[in-house]
């Protein structure tokens, strides 16, 4: 209400008691902003001290044979593509939904990836491994094989448009990496850090 | 007598401009949501040496100076928790991914809809959630997260995607060399918690942002582009204790931001991340309130804003920083 009143007075030359009015309430809204600025807390603290931290007792994986190391090896070529391709598949539609909306594009996005993980199942499928990593082979097998079929729902979707398949392929993705996280586990337990 | 009362006249315009506009700004600014925020530890990676998380920090055998005499420490994955009124907000979601326990040699992890719980909070209430950056240990359990809107930089995934199409292998690499791709443009962006972004884009509940963004009155989120990753944002929450600014891993360490030092180098240009802590001081006017991803003192006296601390699920932490008016203590 001051303020309305106070824009009320201008426009009547010649009050001086408007003007000081009007003078008053300029300087009143400017305390009051300044007060508003200065009367929150300010952040005021001495230098802490460091605490060391004391190494605790840490599970050791067990380490591999020498069979199980040339497997983990022979796989990782495979898996340092697979990788990356199932990011990249995830970005393909983050860019399908965040960009243009353009199947085609998508469709060239996805189609590379689909050979890939095609070819990625059976290149891991003829591999050997040692008996004790049967199961961790397996699930490789399994994680490649659904990556090949989200990308092939990605795909169809770019031909007929059922939005449906994309929620499809996601829930296959999503699969995948688990398994291929278990994989990890047993084979190349340094290979995410603290980021 | 004629120009003095032309003076005179400007001036009254002048002052009746000015009047209304200080008291329709601190109108404003009055009506700015108060909101409480809390700190919960979603995991703690144990043993990091202490170097490779600020260089400046290195252990020197034999060393008696406190900046070099500390071999390793154990980091906290720093989840920020914000109530302003009805919403909920989450500044970084953790990891769910369970299996990265052993790799890693993480402990105290619980999952993220039972911590909301312990703190009162029901996952399926969280509004909108902030993620610092992309990587693993900070934007994971999205999807246990239903309503939630996902506010993300489109630097952040425009960066990601072309390292994943760059032709030499070494740039492009996904955590390709086990411990040895710290550095590169896309190392910590792992499939699963990509899928994850992915999901929520897929869902309809995700805003990608370009630069800054008010997500609600007072509430705003700041680039930090290349303060750890390409996209990093930073989160100002006003409360009753002054400004909040969340900064993820472009704010690793408190002490970092204190002493100017750098911490947590990944895609990290040094000069962007001291931009980010000089953002800090410039909102919050000190470093006090700037809160930290990964400080080894969360949830001690010694990193003040969070020593209102208690340990809560699976031995992992939780702290609360500061209670809106009428808010009550969640603490357990």
């Amino acid at each position: 209400m001051l303020g309305g009143y106070a824009i009320q007075t201008i426009g009547m030359p010649g009050s001086r008691s408007l003007l000081l009015a009007g003078v008053v309430v300029a300087l009143a809204a400017t305390i009051g902003a300044a007060w508003l600025h200065e009367v929150r807390p300010r952040s005021v603290v001495k230098p802490a001290a460091q605490t060391v931290s004391t190494p605790a007792e840490q599970p050791q994986p067990r380490a591999l044979t020498t069979d199980e190391e040339r497997f983990a090896t022979a796989l990782w070529a495979v898996h340092r593509e697979a990788t990356r391709s199932a990011v990249a598949m995830s970005f393909a539609g983050i860019a399908y939904h965040t960009e243009d909306r353009d199947a085609r594009a998508l469709a060239q996005r996805i189609e590379p990836l689909a050979r890939f993980f095609h070819n990625a199942e059976l290149r891991v499928r003829t591999m050997n491994s040692p008996p004790s990593l049967s199961r961790t082979h397996e699930k490789y097998i399994d994680a490649m094989a659904l990556y090949a079929n989200a990308a092939a729902e990605m795909l169809k979707f770019t031909e007929d448009g059922d939005a449906q398949r994309l929620d499809a392929a996601h829930r296959l993705d999503v699969r995948a990496s688990e398994d291929m996280l278990l994989v990890g586990e047993v084979l190349w337990p340094g290979q995410y850090k603290p980021h | 007598m004629g120009t003095r009362a032309l003076r005179i006249r400007s001036f009254i315009w002048t002052a009746a401009i000015v009047a209304p506009a200080c008291l329709f700004g601190a109108a404003a600014k009055a009506q700015q949501p108060i909101c409480s925020a809390w700190l919960i530890e979603s995991s703690r990676f144990m043993n990091v040496p202490f170097g490779s998380f600020m260089p400046d920090r290195a252990f020197v055998p034999g060393s008696t100076k406190p900046e070099s005499n500390i071999p390793s420490v154990d980091l906290p994955v720093n989840i920020g928790v914000i109530k302003c009124g009805n919403e909920l907000i989450l500044y970084d979601t953790g990891w769910k991914q369970q299996e990265y326990l052993k790799m890693t040699g993480s402990e105290h992890w619980a999952p993220l809809p039972d911590q909301l719980k312990a703190l009162g909070f029901n996952a399926a209430d969280v509004t909108k959630v902030v993620i610092g950056h992309a990587h693993w240990d900070h934007a994971g359990q999205l999807s246990d997260l239903p309503n939630a809107v996902l506010y993300v930089q489109r630097e952040e995934l425009k960066a990601i995607e072309w390292a994943l199409n760059y032709p030499e292998p070494h740039i492009r690499a996904v955590n390709s060399d086990p411990g040895g791709c710290n550095r590169t443009p896309a190392c910590g962006y792992m499939p699963l918690t990509v899928e994850e972004v992915y999901g929520k884009v897929l869902k309809g509940k995700a805003v990608i942002v370009d630069g800054e963004m008010e997500i609600l009155p007072g509430v705003r989120i700041h680039p930090a582009f290349r303060a750890h990753t390409a996209g990093s944002q930073l989160l100002e929450v006003p409360t009753a204790i002054g400004k909040l600014v969340f900064g993820s891993d472009a704010f690793s360490s408190y002490e970092a931001i204190r002493d100017w030092m750098t911490a947590n180098v990944q895609q990290t240009d040094t000069v962007q991340q001291f931009l980010a802590y000089e953002k800090c001081y410039k909102i919050t006017g000190g470093y006090n309130n700037c809160v930290a991803a990964h400080e080894p003192l969360s949830y001690t006296d010694k990193y003040p804003i969070t020593k209102n601390s208690w340990v809560a699920l699976n031995g992992g932490r939780m702290a609360e920083i500061t209670l809106a008016p009428g808010e009550k203590s969640r603490k357990r």
